[in-house]
């Protein structure tokens, strides 16, 4: 009707365009800061690879005094913390989420949700001051009478501090159920009730049910919930940093202290003065960043297929 | 009773065991907090900043202003980009680019602490040749994002779209729906998950070391290297003097009641939200 648009309609059209230019901006920045991250971590740590190349991958020497430096124990430190973490964590997680989902009624679920949600919202460090000073004295306690029992000397008389790989996998355990629990009650509270009742009305036990019906649905959410916990657990930082030990070479047990990707950086960065060190310490940390997005990723795609289906 | 039976029973007292577990390690790790944790608890610790080496006393006031005054900057860089970026995704749900934006989201919040604070020394630290509290800030901004782009797309696709078809039918246009119907009706919403966010960078050390770096003094200036409680935690836990252990502990229990107060703060505004919704 209008043919002169009014001030106030200008006004408007004005703080329309706005909105959407501070959308778009907002959401073109949020995506262009993977990559900025990724330029910025591979830029930084150049001189790194001019040196070591890709053999830094598989090199197992990590020594500042020498400036050789062979990112394997931090790699292996990593994968079997992580993996070590989760493998004593899930059975606990799949348990629980399966108690919340099947067994509790709403008056114990509901408070149970809410302590699973605050030991998931305790910073790593505070994980990091309790492992260091409760969990640690109990490990080398166990290593002293592990040590015993298998006769070895060597284990009794050097490696008993307590601070090492054990500590670290025992630690992240604890860390990542709160999370990986949560996730796969999430999927199992998605399980169509008819699909349960079915069976329980052709006589299955409620086990049964869970076992034969319940699980096999959930599958592929569990694995991506799995995987999004392995991701969370290969990036911890404090508390791990806080309980293995800061070792340098590469571990031959459980006990040995060792370093992870994170650990490593948060250990070392600060001392370290040469630019092929530092340099070395970021490569370490483009790796963990190049594995942490692979894996949520990853697990994203495999969650959402697993909601379609 | 048949095999199956008593598997069935079995595994009923394994999961609730499981369950029972978990509560027993979170109450073994909060009661340690505790305990250890008001020992050295006194209106000095609070108020007061730490005492020159060798001598007794002294606080954790200067870690307390670090961590309010690097925790709120934060707050206040990273709200714009992850609210609009939000307000982007649930807009434009479909599209595939708001897809990759939602994954981004995904993929960011995955990437370990100690990720972007190696980031924060690269591109702020040493570009500019000085720790400060502001790259601290710039650090966990990119920690804040994410979550709250999340949280805000979440919250918005709550809003029943009859509300919003209204809004549009009377001739609003979309920023004007989307503000005054969509962010209005989920402004609690909204305003829990960034308090659940601050909660979770509040509590961040590893995006610090290399960023804040740590101060003895209390500090204002944001330009200038400041300490924060949980920076505080790690160097005190680190260190072989007792007495500064004691004060790590403290300090933890002081974080964790901070950081209890914003989930607090946050859960009973979710339950206004679902009240009102239901």
């Amino acid at each position: 009707m209008a043919a002169q648009p009014s001030r106030s309609d200008r006004r408007e059209l004005v703080r329309e365009r706005a909105f959407t230019a501070a959308g778009v901006t907002a959401a073109v920045a949020l995506v262009t800061t993977i990559v900025l991250f990724l330029l910025e971590l591979f830029v930084t740590s150049r001189s790194s690879r001019a040196a070591f190349g890709w053999s830094f991958l598989w090199h197992s020497e990590w020594n500042p005094v020498t400036e050789k430096f062979g990112a394997l124990p931090m790699i292996v430190g990593t994968l079997v913390t992580g993996f070590g973490a989760l493998l004593i964590s899930t059975p606990f997680a799949l348990g629980i989420a399966i108690f919340l989902a099947d067994y509790a009624g709403k008056k114990v679920s509901e408070p149970v949700k809410y302590l699973i949600s605050l030991l998931g919202g305790l910073p790593s460090v505070i994980f990091g001051l309790w492992g260091l000073f409760v969990l640690v004295p109990l490990v080398s306690k166990f290593e002293v009478w592990f040590g015993k029992l298998v006769g070895s000397e060597a284990l009794v008389a050097s490696g008993t501090t307590g601070v090492g790989l054990l500590a670290a996998i025992l630690l992240l355990a604890i860390m990542i159920l709160p999370f990986s629990a949560s996730l796969i009650l999430e999927s199992l509270l998605v399980v169509p009730t008819e699909l349960k009742e079915g069976a329980l009305a052709l006589g299955a036990t409620k086990w049964d049910t869970i076992q034969n019906v319940e699980l096999p649905y959930v599958r592929k959410s569990t694995v991506g919930a799995l995987v999004l916990s392995l991701g969370r657990a290969l990036g911890e930082t404090m508390a791990v940093t806080m309980v293995i030990g800061n070792g340098m070479k590469m571990p031959r047990s459980l006990f040995d202290p060792a370093n992870t990707l994170a650990s490593a950086i948060a250990n070392q960065f600060l001392e370290a003065t040469s630019p092929v060190y530092i340099a070395s310490l970021i490569q370490l940390g483009l790796i963990l960043f190049v594995i942490s997005i692979i894996i949520n990723i990853a697990a994203r795609i495999i969650l959402r297929r697993g909601v379609q289906q | 009773m048949t095999g199956r039976k008593i598997k069935n029973s079995v595994m009923g007292v394994l999961v609730a065991a499981s369950a029972v577990l978990l509560i027993a390690v979170l109450a073994v790790i909060v009661w340690h907090i505790f305990i250890s944790g008001v020992k050295y608890l006194n209106w000095n610790f609070f108020t007061k900043a730490p005492t020159p080496m060798g001598e007794s006393g002294g606080g954790v006031f200067n870690a307390i202003v670090g961590t309010f005054l690097i925790t709120l900057v934060a707050a206040a860089i990273g709200t714009p980009f992850g609210m609009f970026a939000g307000i982007y995704v649930a807009e434009h749900r479909g599209l595939r680019f708001a897809d990759i934006v939602r994954l981004g989201a995904d993929a960011l919040q995955g990437v370990p602490s100690i990720v972007i604070g190696i980031f924060g020394y690269t591109f702020l630290v040493a570009r500019f040749r000085s720790y400060s509290a502001l790259s601290a800030s710039v650090a966990l901004a990119f920690m804040f994002v994410p979550t709250t782009a999340r949280v805000t797309e979440e919250v918005l696709n709550l809003v029943p779209s009859g509300l919003k078809e209204a809004a549009y039918a009377l001739g609003a246009r979309r920023s004007s729906v989307v503000w005054n119907v969509g962010i209005k009706t989920a402004a609690a919403g909204i305003t829990s998950g960034l308090l659940t966010s601050m909660a979770r960078i509040a509590g961040e050390t590893a995006p610090l070391l290399f960023t804040a770096f740590g101060s003895r003094y209390v500090e204002w200036n944001m330009l200038r290297p400041m300490s924060a409680l949980p920076l505080q935690i790690y160097i005190y836990a680190s260190s072989p003097y007792p007495a500064l252990q004691q004060q790590a502990w403290s300090a933890a229990f002081v974080l964790v009641l901070l950081i209890l107060l914003l989930q607090y703060g946050a859960k009973h505004l979710i339950a206004r939200v679902l009240r009102v919704k239901a």
